[in-house]
């Protein structure tokens, strides 16, 4: 998903610097990081850039990688797992030109600010509602908010592709279903991967999963932690 | 760093390694929507910066053993800047 030099024009990439640079602001300042969150940190960064070195086949012969932004965000929190991603997408662009520098903005605001935020906010929104209690509504929560956030991250990349003509040629209305469409399927891998790093903390390591901002919201979480103490 | 922090990071690092096998030797055929639909369009990529190590191929290393090397060096290398950025956030908060 990661959008080369050359593809977009001054009118998105502008727009996409701006965001993503508000993103980083924001983050950095609220970020809050606990002892045993910022080992955490480390290993998540290294083993999503790990991740997105496999490109799994979908459909007509394209491919797709994870992107990380869900489970890094549930773990760490929006504002750490944006600044994880953010560390990833920097380290592609300079070193190994996997995402172009012009592009770098709309390449974090895709996959380190949508693909962060919007499951961290799914789940949120979920666990105020549903008062999740039961592990199968747990996965099933993390799951979603994982494959949505692929999909919008998707679809905003579609998006700025789409407005990018005369560069990219293919208007709105190709890119963004193009997009869409496959990586949604990459998203059920994201979900599916998402839900078995989280099972695993969440059975192994629930005092880390405490401290997230997001996950650490359940009450479930609570239960396990202070039951395990 | 408590005991349970170092064997996780250790059971951790150990599966992203496994991760850079896979990715090296079964699953790196990349070719995403993006490039598809920027075939079908003959648009091409305008480079603004050399990288030092372009489509993440040593220079002279062409091979899987070169990714190998180069997915784990890398993988090193972001699991100390994820902890050193951390450390420093961290701080800030302390």
């Amino acid at each position: 998903m990661h959008i080369p030099d050359g593809f977009l024009t001054l009118s998105v990439i502008i727009p996409t610097f701006i965001i993503t640079i508000v993103f980083w602001a924001i983050s950095i300042k609220k970020v809050k990081l606990s002892e045993q969150q910022i080992p955490m940190m480390g290993l998540l960064t290294a083993l999503f850039f790990a991740a997105m070195m496999m490109n799994y086949p979908i459909i007509g012969g394209t491919t797709a990688h994870l992107l990380g932004g869900a489970a890094i965000g549930l773990i760490l929190g929006p504002f750490a797992g944006c600044i994880s991603v953010s560390i990833i997408l920097v380290l592609q662009a300079f070193l190994f030109g996997d995402g172009g520098l012009t592009a770098l903005g709309a390449n974090v605001l895709n996959m380190g600010v949508i693909g962060v935020f919007v499951p961290c906010i799914i789940f949120l929104v979920a666990n105020k509602a549903l008062k999740i209690k039961t592990t199968t509504a747990l996965f099933a929560t993390i799951f979603i908010s994982a494959f949505f956030g692929d999909l919008l991250a998707a679809i905003s990349a579609g998006t700025e592709l789409g407005l990018s003509t005369p560069l990219f040629g293919y208007g709105l209305s190709v890119a963004v279903p193009a997009m869409a469409i496959n990586h949604s399927i990459i998203g059920v891998a994201e979900g599916i991967v998402t839900v078995i790093l989280i099972g695993t903390l969440f059975k192994l390591r629930p005092d880390v999963l405490e401290k997230s901002p997001i996950l650490g919201k359940l009450a479930m979480l609570k239960d396990k932690v202070t039951g395990s103490a | 760093m408590t005991t349970k922090n170092q064997k996780t990071l250790i059971v951790g690092i150990t599966v992203a390694i496994i991760f850079v096998i896979l990715g090296v030797f079964c699953f790196s055929y990349a070719m995403e929507t993006l490039d598809v639909k920027a075939e079908e369009l003959g648009a091409q990529e305008q480079p603004v910066y050399e990288p030092p190590l372009p489509d993440y191929v040593i220079p002279g290393m062409d091979n899987e053993g070169g990714a190998l090397l180069l997915g784990v060096t890398s993988t090193l290398l972001l699991f100390v800047v994820g902890f050193g950025v951390a450390k420093i956030l961290g701080k800030k908060k302390s």
